[in-house]
């Protein structure tokens, strides 16, 4: 994945504000990396636009060497859903349907993925991720830390190349925090699927490969870190 | 796939909120019902109506110009009445009038005596079905009576009666049958005898006679048919039913236009009610179909989810309709009405579809916002 001079701006004139300024990088596949700056410094916006959910206002977002900027509005959902799973910080699973349903859900919208295929890979996924059995559960019906593993889960349906994270642990006590933070350790070592964590804990960022620092916008930090583990 | 994803998704969305679902189905189903209740009664009505008043007469009179003189039945009326589409198989009678007066010696009434082939007089006036005392006969010798002519004069099946005719010669005939056409005008006023005893009253021919009835397949046709014959049979009067009904008209026409009315609100309140609550339902479901949209759910296919949604509530609330149209009628029917209700099936699959549609057509505001909503604007907003 490849970020390239990446702008965005909201509003025009005199009341614009520069949400992004210029921002450039490259991701690796197997890398596990993590944003971090304060509040409102464009971690957020930038993770949005990586994940093709929003639009810059000049640069372009590459995958595979394909830009997503000039493709049409179907084709980029079709990227998002072949190549992008995202997990967020308020997990965002739907009520109505139980885990099985929400895990498998990427694959059902993906449309090409055979029934057996699905179920073999939501029940791998729930094995992994310690959600064994619950796969008949509303969702509505499970604890705030396993909510969050089910939305891993579902990131994962689709063998991502990439997985986005935005915020994955700030509903999250320490326990489970340090759970989720494994289990994307586990899941990038075993898959080399890359990671791409938003963070603004910083001692979190701590146990990443790699830490990207955005302040005001603009990226002021990219190096590597020691990825010490829990 | 896709599509069954989207239906797979409006069914849980309907069924995760049952409640509202249920009230959705029930305003359809109630809207529905009162449109096939209402439309069924009007029709049933008017069919009624139309029955009685002209079920048993004449929907076109083949006569003369002048009243009184023989129409002729020429081999090219033959021809055209034969071969018209429109003409009902087995119904046209050529019929000859006279008048006669009744006496029983205290009491005196003039009886219009219509002469005629008793199987050809059965396609207009359906006299064996319409017998209410003896039998359906008019041989030589034979005539039967209206029953309020015959309850007027204490007259029964088997009597002999007596009638001076307009030549003021005499007959006397059997009393075969009494029927009831269903007006008592009618029933008072005319009697069914053999085609020979005008004929001979009048002196005419075998090919000549007072009129010429039919009735058509379709009565509303009668205008069209009639004004058609005029053209093709110069010299002939050709009369049709509407011509002499027109204040029944009139009333069948206005009674149609307030159930028209009545039913085209009852539909505009339906399509109201399902474009409010699925717009509703829509909003509630923002967050969801922006979660989909991020997990690469297309606009198409997230639109999609609202359509099958009104197309599955237009479906329950149709069929429920139809049901809950046959229980209203089912009780209607227990009442004391002089008519009966039937409910015709087109009417009822023309109903029941036309509340599907209506269904479709109130998803469109939220299938079109749905199609439309960014999930960046759920995504930030959460």
């Amino acid at each position: 994945m490849e970020a390239c001079n990446l702008d965005k701006t909201y509003g025009e004139g005199e009341a614009a504000t520069h949400a992004l300024r210029g921002v450039s990088f490259e991701l690796c596949t197997g890398e596990f990396a993590a944003i971090v700056g304060q509040s409102g410094s464009g971690k957020s916006t930038l993770l949005n636009l990586l994940g093709l959910l929003d639009s810059p206002s000049s640069g372009t977002v590459r995958y595979h060497d394909v830009d997503a900027e000039l493709l049409p509005k179907k084709q980029r959902a079709i990227m998002r859903n072949a190549l992008i799973g995202f997990v967020f910080q308020f997990h965002h699973l739907l009520p109505e349907f139980s885990v099985f349903d929400n895990v498998a859900m990427p694959a059902y919208i993906a449309g090409n993925i055979p029934e057996s295929e699905i179920r073999r890979r939501v029940e791998e996924t729930l094995t992994m991720l310690g959600l064994e059995g619950m796969g008949d559960k509303n969702a509505n019906a499970l604890s705030g830390g396993q909510k969050q593993r089910v939305a891993i889960a579902r990131a994962l349906t689709n063998q991502p190349a990439i997985v986005l994270a935005d915020e994955p642990t700030g509903n999250l006590d320490s326990v489970n925090t340090k759970h989720v933070y494994e289990l994307f350790r586990e899941i990038n070592a075993e898959n080399r699927t890359a990671f791409l964590v938003v963070t603004h804990d910083r001692s979190m960022a701590e146990h990443t490969d790699r830490i990207l620092e955005v302040s005001d916008g603009e990226l002021v930090r990219d190096e590597r870190s020691s990825g010490i583990a829990f | 796939m896709k599509p069954v994803l989207s239906i797979r998704i409006a069914w849980r969305f309907l069924t995760s909120s049952p409640v509202q679902s249920g009230l959705i189905v029930a305003g359809i189903a109630v809207g529905i019902a009162t449109q096939i209740f209402v439309g069924s009664i009007i029709t049933s009505l008017q069919d009624s109506l139309l029955n009685t008043t002209i079920g048993s007469a004449s929907h076109v009179t083949l006569q003369a110009i002048k009243q009184s003189d023989p129409i002729r039945l020429t081999p090219e009326i033959e021809r055209i009445l034969a071969t018209d589409p429109r003409v009902k198989p087995g119904s046209v009678a050529p019929i000859r009038s006279i008048s006669a007066l009744y006496s029983n010696g205290t009491d005196s009434a003039s009886l219009g005596l219509i002469g005629g082939n008793l199987k050809q007089l059965q396609g207009i006036y359906k006299l064996s079905a319409r017998t209410v005392e003896g039998r359906a006969s008019i041989g030589n010798g034979e005539i039967m009576l209206g029953r309020d002519f015959a309850e007027k004069f204490g007259i029964h099946a088997g009597d002999s009666v007596s009638l001076k005719f307009q030549n003021n010669e005499t007959g006397s005939f059997t009393v075969t049958g009494i029927f009831d056409l269903g007006a008592a005008q009618f029933n008072l006023r005319n009697a069914f005898v053999s085609g020979s005893v005008p004929q001979n009253v009048l002196g005419w021919s075998n090919d000549q006679y007072t009129q010429i009835q039919l009735q058509l397949v379709h009565p509303y046709d009668s205008r069209e048919v009639a004004g058609q014959w005029a053209q093709q049979l110069p010299g002939i009067s050709v009369i049709e039913w509407q011509g002499q009904n027109k204040d029944l008209l009139a009333g069948l026409t206005s009674q149609a236009m307030s159930s028209y009315m009545i039913q085209a609100f009852v539909l505009v309140a339906v399509a109201l009610g399902i474009a409010s609550t699925l717009a509703i339902a829509a909003v509630q479901k923002t967050r969801q179909i922006g979660i989909l949209k991020a997990m690469g759910m297309s606009d198409a296919d997230a639109g999609l989810v609202f359509l099958w949604q009104a197309a599955m509530l237009g479906v329950g609330g149709s069929v429920c309709g139809v049901l809950l149209s046959m229980g209203f009628l089912a009780v209607f029917a227990l009442a004391p009405i002089p008519f009966q209700i039937v409910m015709q099936p087109a009417f009822v699959a023309g109903s029941a579809l036309l509340g599907v549609l209506v269904a479709l057509l109130s998803s469109t505001i939220p299938t079109r916002r749905t199609s439309r909503l960014d999930p960046i604007e759920v995504i930030q907003g959460a």
